[in-house]
């Protein structure tokens, strides 16, 4: 209880019920009932959108479109090149799971962003950073190192300091910062959501009157969170297409 | 509120851990355990509770008990189901979706790229047409105008021609005219002579009173007229 508010811990508000009576390596809870539903929601846009094409877009396959020419024309082709296209799956599912699994958030019933736990993220963070590193050595070989280590343009003595400090932020913050940045976001979303909401609730038991400006402010953050959804989703997706375009082409 | 019926399973599993004295020295510390969660769980107490009882034996807090798993730290089943959603994602994606709207778009490209090759075609050929329909409105004009040219030559040719059958078939008439008079003026002449010979005759005849033969006087009078005729010549 916090000023005559009964605002419920953080876990609570992310941990979930092991369901259906399992339990341990694959249970299952609201967040992987979450990502499945996920996957049919990605799956079967993009099947719906490829099933008919028609020669003017309508509907399902002008959105599925629009996405897809925006991860290809507006990441794609501005971070890496041409090149890049090949990643286009890749990213377009990264993209269009990423903003899936965020906006639950404010799906009246799921209300959770799968985000919001690290397991996701995480995972995603680490098969970026395996991919980048593989691009790199793909085309760079044994080099790869050597040029992110040893940015040209640097004079020789300051290679002291940089070449410590482009290993550990290429290899190690990487994958971390991309994964907290995304789950970090979307829990603090996820918990702002519930405070303001918990608040409503108290405020209208109470005085009524007192809920109408957090009720309003509830539902301008909720606003505000589909545009992080999609934003995080963004973020992620053009932060993969830098990674990987960096490590096909070397700084000169 | 939840902790409630579980800590009252606890309470009495610990009252009977240090109420019976025989049993306590006797029994192992596991017997222990076990035998208390079985009278918790009777109790109603939930599984994640009982299991406190054990740690609590351990000689842990109760606080320990309960401390809520990291926010942070991913559980080991959202990892996995995380990695297998992720996988199954993609690769539905990339099989069922992907070429279905790759192959779309490429077409609809292709398309909109012969519309305009197609368009430029017709724009090139139309700009062919109108120069070759300049060109012959331009050759019409300058036929027109040769024509033109044309007909003023010849018109002014046959007026020159006309000009002058005119100018000669006056000339030739003026001619005519004169010689005619002339004939006329000739024979008139010859008339007027006869005439003036036989009147001449006559009177002189008369005058003289002397018949001449006519031979003679005819002679005689023509001569006369002669001179006279010479003389007003």
């Amino acid at each position: 209880m916090i000023l005559g508010l009964d605002f419920p811990p953080i876990s609570h508000a992310i941990e979930w019920r092991d369901l259906f009576g399992t339990h341990g390596a694959f249970a299952i809870n609201k967040v992987v009932l979450l990502m499945w539903l996920s996957v049919l929601v990605v799956a079967v846009f993009f099947f719906i959108a490829s099933r008919r094409q028609q020669l003017v877009p309508t509907g399902v396959q002008n959105v599925a479109e629009s996405a897809v020419d925006f991860v290809r024309e507006g990441i794609i082709m501005q971070t890496i090149g041409k090149e890049g296209l090949f990643y286009t799956p890749f990213l377009l599912t990264v993209f269009s799971f990423v903003f899936v699994c965020n906006i639950w958030e404010i799906i009246p019933g799921a209300q959770m962003p799968v985000n919001a736990r690290m397991a996701l993220p995480m995972l995603m963070a680490l098969l970026v950073w395996v991919i980048f590193n593989f691009v790199g050595v793909k085309n760079q070989g044994i080099r790869y190192l050597k040029n992110v280590c040893f940015p040209p343009g640097v004079p020789w003595p300051l290679y002291i300091l940089v070449a410590p400090i482009e290993f550990v932020s290429t290899f190690l913050v990487r994958p971390l910062s991309l994964s907290v940045r995304l789950f970090a976001n979307m829990l603090a979303g996820h918990l702002l959501l519930i405070s303001f909401a918990v608040l409503s609730t108290a405020l209208w038991n109470s005085t009524k009157v007192g809920a109408v400006l957090p009720g309003a402010l509830l539902i301008g953050l909720t606003g505000f969170e589909i545009l992080v959804s999609a934003l995080q989703a963004y973020i992620f997706t053009i932060l993969t297409a830098v990674y990987i375009g960096g490590a096909m082409h070397p700084e000169h | 509120m939840r902790t409630r019926a579980p800590l009252a399973g606890l309470l009495l599993a610990l009252v009977l851990v240090f109420v019976g004295p025989a049993a306590a020295n006797a029994q192992s510390s596991d017997q222990v355990k076990k035998e208390a969660k079985e009278l918790a769980e009777k109790n109603g107490g939930k599984e994640a509770d009982v299991n406190c009882i054990g740690d609590l034996i351990d000689g842990k807090r109760v606080d320990d008990c309960h401390k809520a798993p990291s926010p942070i730290l991913p559980p080991t089943n959202e990892l996995i189901w995380g990695a297998i959603s992720f996988v199954a994602v993609f690769l539905l994606l990339w099989k069922f979706g992907w070429p279905g709207i790759k192959a779309g778009m490429n077409a609809r490209t292709e398309r909109i790229k012969s519309d305009l090759d197609q368009a430029e075609a017709a724009r090139t050929e139309a700009e062919g047409v109108l120069t070759e329909y300049q060109a012959q409105v331009a050759d019409a004009k300058g036929e027109a105008a040769r024509i033109i040219e044309d007909a003023r030559q010849t018109a002014d040719a046959m007026k020159r021609d006309l000009q002058a059958q005119a100018e000669a078939d006056i000339a030739a008439q003026r001619s005519k005219a004169a010689s005619d008079i002339e004939a006329a003026k000739a024979q008139a002449l010859a008339d007027l002579r006869g005439e003036v010979a036989t009147i001449a005759i006559g009177a002189a005849e008369r005058v003289v009173e002397r018949n001449l033969d006519p031979e003679t006087n005819k002679a005689l009078v023509e001569s006369f007229i002669d001179q006279v005729g010479a003389g007003r010549n």
